[in-house]
């Protein structure tokens, strides 16, 4: 029989068990176990003490590759490890807790502050530790076994079934956003979510769940359908039933989705997609740098300041003093739109003035000196030097709300539109960038600086160019954010904002437009929406990094040049091993024959 | 040594101007003397090479006439003109093109992309298109590569990218690095077919080899360098004939 032995798995569980302690020392678990997500009886703190044994099941019985081919774990064998696994992993965290109980729970919490008698409590579920921990084992190991057996389940069931999970819990989490844009619809919520426990009721959530299975069921047909028909359909690439009408219909209807979303998911919500444009621009910006140019630039927050600041400046923002307000020393009474053209070239300038000092920087250095900028972002801020100009520690207030024919964009709302118009306009010029002379020329320069220069690309000038293109996007991010909120402060502006920004590139996928929009929407969207776990905003923030990067280091939607880079990758290894293989048989059979003119022959005296 | 330099120039293309000049060229790397007191001339459609063993100045002299290192004393001239002080991409722009040492292609970008890349400087696109056909009818076998990442090819095939791709910029002068560093026997053998194939596109070539043998049965002159000077200039059939070249460069044949 192949496969892992059990120590294996055994060691898996152990690191599930781990992991658990680690959740549980965090205060992942004991913090939120009144946080209801369906019912009273699952909560979060349930849900995470179930996922990790499910988990670590589910891993254990992934198909294998081995010698070349696809081994599928049969299903017992997968509940079986999965099993093992599991009780490993519920024996490991039980013993921690019987090990803390017998130590003193007073004594380990002078070190690890989330560690209290509840928590023991509740991992034990009241019993006696070792009792408890013995229950905990074992369903742990059911947890584990059930986990190994839904991987190795048919995938027209597992595939609905977990979507309906999926979207009971998504929904479960969002027991703070979706009533709110329920009752703004005027829409009966109280079948869907308990006043009295916060989360989903039963009834809802078993809605929920056929809603979603008969959602995946439909759209496997479909999926099957379009394959057989576009199979039927020959090479030609014929669409199947008036493909482009039906793209069409769906585009416009997905225009309309983006034009009524405020409108349908309320203010709160609305004010996260507002701060996920912001992000968006900057991720934009921040991407030419990187993603096309291969600049590595860690002060990025210093375009983000200087479009905030300058379009304050221009609009004619006041200073905060400690009696009330003053006058900037150098303003404008400029309208937005008039003031957005000067924070651009402004900006530009400015990507111009940092990019030449560091041109003949790369890589490591590049970044340490950018970050060195980008530290000075705040002291410059808040310098008595700059106070007089742009309020120092107090910052500013009264920027424009950008108003169209008095038509403002202050509320969260409004907002979204004007983010949403800048934020195509900067997909568009990216986009367009990408693929023209100066696009390509920036590839080349991130492939081979070198060579790049020898084909006769001015190195020196796209680099400054990437600069100033990459600032100018990034400063209306600045722009648009000081225009959402309408006061200014040094706090915004730390070093940490361009790490967000860098942050939602590289897990979109370095160099991808759409990247950089599901980077934003999941690194700033969801700690959006989920203010619950606020303080573990950056806990889940490196996590997610170091598991894209570990997993997926291609990024969420990669690129396509680097997508077809690594597909073609192993197509070319494959090739290239079976190109070898026939190419040594040939070999053997050529040596037979006598050599064909033997190298520099005529050169003998 | 014994050999006078001035035998350098043959006589039979004596009356003509050369399209690469170096007149007593020093390059320094700070204070180390690299280059020392420099002379060559390569004619229209000739190909010279340079041969020298490790550490003599064969790159630093390429990278002198591609402009990445400024000679301290002397001039480099293209067609008469002096080019020694101009940035990189002027010196492309006026027909120096490379063809560097380990191919260095563009590893992810398309076989198309990298040829295309080498003709940037060039508004003309009826003729960059015309030129891309031409160096497929050259390398037939690259024609078949067009789409696929440059990365991705042998080593053999990139060689003909890597040349195709200095072809495309139809350069007045083509600068060979080492074309056969780090290849196997057979495939020296294929890169020295390919530069075969190019000479007769009448091309005028400007090689760097430490394979003496090779590089001088293709060539029509050679210079030999020596700890930054040249110590030897001679036609290619003279080269191979001298004992003191055949002791030092082309082995106990």
């Amino acid at each position: 029989m192949t496969g892992q032995p059990m120590s294996s798995w055994i060691r898996a569980g152990l690191a599930a068990a781990a992991t658990s302690i680690f959740l549980a020392a965090v205060g992942l678990i004991e913090r939120f176990r009144d946080l209801n997500l369906v019912g009273e009886e699952v909560t979060f703190a349930g849900l995470v003490m179930a996922v990790v044994p499910f988990g670590v099941g589910y891993v254990l019985a992934r198909p294998r590759i081995e010698r070349g081919e696809r081994r599928e774990v049969p299903l017992p064998r997968a509940a079986l490890v999965g099993a093992v696994a599991g009780i490993a992993a519920g024996l490991g965290f039980g013993a921690a807790a019987v090990a803390v109980d017998a130590f003193g729970v007073d004594r380990v919490r002078a070190v690890f502050l989330n560690v209290t008698e509840g928590l023991i409590e509740l991992v034990t579920f009241g019993l006696p530790p070792v009792a408890g921990a013995g229950v905990l084992a074992v369903m742990s190991g059911a947890l584990g076994a059930l986990g190994g057996a839904y991987r190795r389940s048919p995938e027209r069931w597992r595939r609905p079934l977990g979507t309906a999970v999926v979207a009971v819990l998504v929904l479960g989490f969002l027991q703070r956003i979706v009533p709110i844009a329920l009752d703004q619809l005027n829409l009966e919520r109280d079948w869907l979510y308990s006043r009295r426990t916060g989360g989903l009721t039963w009834p809802g959530a078993a809605l929920a769940a056929v809603v979603a299975v008969l959602a995946s069921v439909v759209k496997a047909r479909l999926a099957e359908r379009w394959r057989d028909l576009a199979d039927r359909g020959g090479s030609e690439g014929a669409e199947p039933f008036g493909g482009l009408r039906l793209r069409t219909a769906l585009f416009v209807a997905g225009l309309i989705g983006v034009a009524a979303l405020p409108q349908v998911v309320g203010s709160v919500v609305s004010e996260v997609l507002g701060t996920v444009m912001v992000f968006a621009l900057l991720g934009l910006g921040l991407n030419i740098v990187v993603g096309y140019a291969g600049l590595l630039d860690l002060g990025y927050v210093f375009f983000f300041a200087t479009g905030a600041y300058t379009l304050a400046l221009l609009t004619g923002a006041t200073l905060n003093t400690f009696t009330g307000q003053a006058e900037p020393a150098l303003s404008a009474e400029l309208g937005f739109y008039l003031a957005i053209p000067i924070v651009i070239a402004l900006a530009a300038a400015t990507g111009l003035l940092i990019g030449a000092p560091v041109l003949r920087l790369r890589g490591d250095y590049l970044a340490l000196v950018t970050l060195g900028l980008g530290e000075m972002v705040t002291v410059l801020v808040k310098s008595p030097w700059l106070t007089p100009l742009v309020g120092g520690p107090n910052g500013m207030r009264n920027v424009t709300d950008a108003a169209l024919f008095g038509f403002g964009f202050r509320s969260p709302q409004h907002f979204y539109y004007l983010g949403l118009a800048f934020v195509l306009l900067a997909l568009v010029v990216s986009h367009r960038l990408a693929a023209s002379r100066i696009g390509r020329a920036w590839t080349a320069m991130r492939e081979d600086e070198q060579i790049a220069d020898a084909m006769g690309v001015n190195v020196v000038r796209y680099k400054l160019l990437a600069f100033a293109m990459g600032g100018a996007i990034g400063s209306l991010g600045g722009a648009l954010f000081a225009v959402k909120i309408g006061s200014l402060t040094p706090a915004s502006f730390e070093v940490i904002v361009s790490i967000q920004v860098l942050g939602l590139v590289i897990l979109g996928g370095l160099g991808s437009l759409p990247g950089v929009v599901v980077g934003a929407l999941v690194l700033v969207g969801l700690p959006g929406l989920l203010r619950e776990f606020e303080e573990y905003r950056f806990l889940a923030y490196g996590a997610a990094l170091v598991g894209i990067m570990a997993l997926r280091p291609q990024g969420l939607v990669p690129n396509v040049r680097r997508m077809r880079e690594l597909r073609e990758e192993e197509r070319a290894q494959d090739a290239w091993a079976r190109a070898s293989i026939a190419q040594e048989r040939e070999d053997e059979e050529e040596y037979e024959e006598p050599p064909v003119e033997p190298a520099g022959g005529e050169l003998r005296p | 040594m014994s050999v006078p330099l001035d035998a350098a120039a043959p006589a039979a293309t004596a009356d003509r101007r050369p399209v690469l000049e170096l007149r007593g060229v020093s390059t320094h790397y700070g204070l180390v003397s690299v280059l020392r007191d420099v002379d060559m001339e390569i004619f229209p459609g000739e190909m010279v090479c340079l041969l020298g063993g490790n550490a003599s100045g064969k790159t630093t002299t390429l990278r002198t006439i591609l402009g990445y290192v400024q000679p301290s004393e002397g001039q480099v001239l293209l067609d008469g003109e002096v080019i020694s002080g101009l940035p990189t991409v002027e010196i492309v722009r006026r027909g120096v093109s490379m063809v560097p040492e380990n191919r260095r292609l563009f590893g992810s970008m398309t076989v198309r992309e990298n040829l295309l890349l080498g003709a940037y400087l060039r508004t003309d696109r009826a003729a960059v298109e015309a030129d891309l056909e031409r160096v497929l009818e050259t390398f037939p076998r690259v024609r078949e590569r067009l789409g696929q990442k440059a990365g991705t090819l042998s080593g053999g095939e990139q060689q003909m990218v890597a040349m195709g791709r200095a072809l495309m910029a139809d350069p007045k002068v083509l600068l060979m690095d080492e074309p056969s560093m780090g290849l196997a026997p057979v495939l020296v053998e294929q890169v020295f077919e390919i530069i075969r194939s190019i000479r007769a596109l009448g091309r005028t070539i400007f090689i760097v080899e430490q394979n003496a043998n090779m590089a001088l049965s293709i060539a029509d002159r050679g210079y030999v360098i020596q700890t930054g000077q040249v110590v030897l200039a001679d036609t290619a059939e003279n080269l191979l004939r001298n004992p003191l070249m055949r002791e030092a460069y082309l082995g106990e044949l």
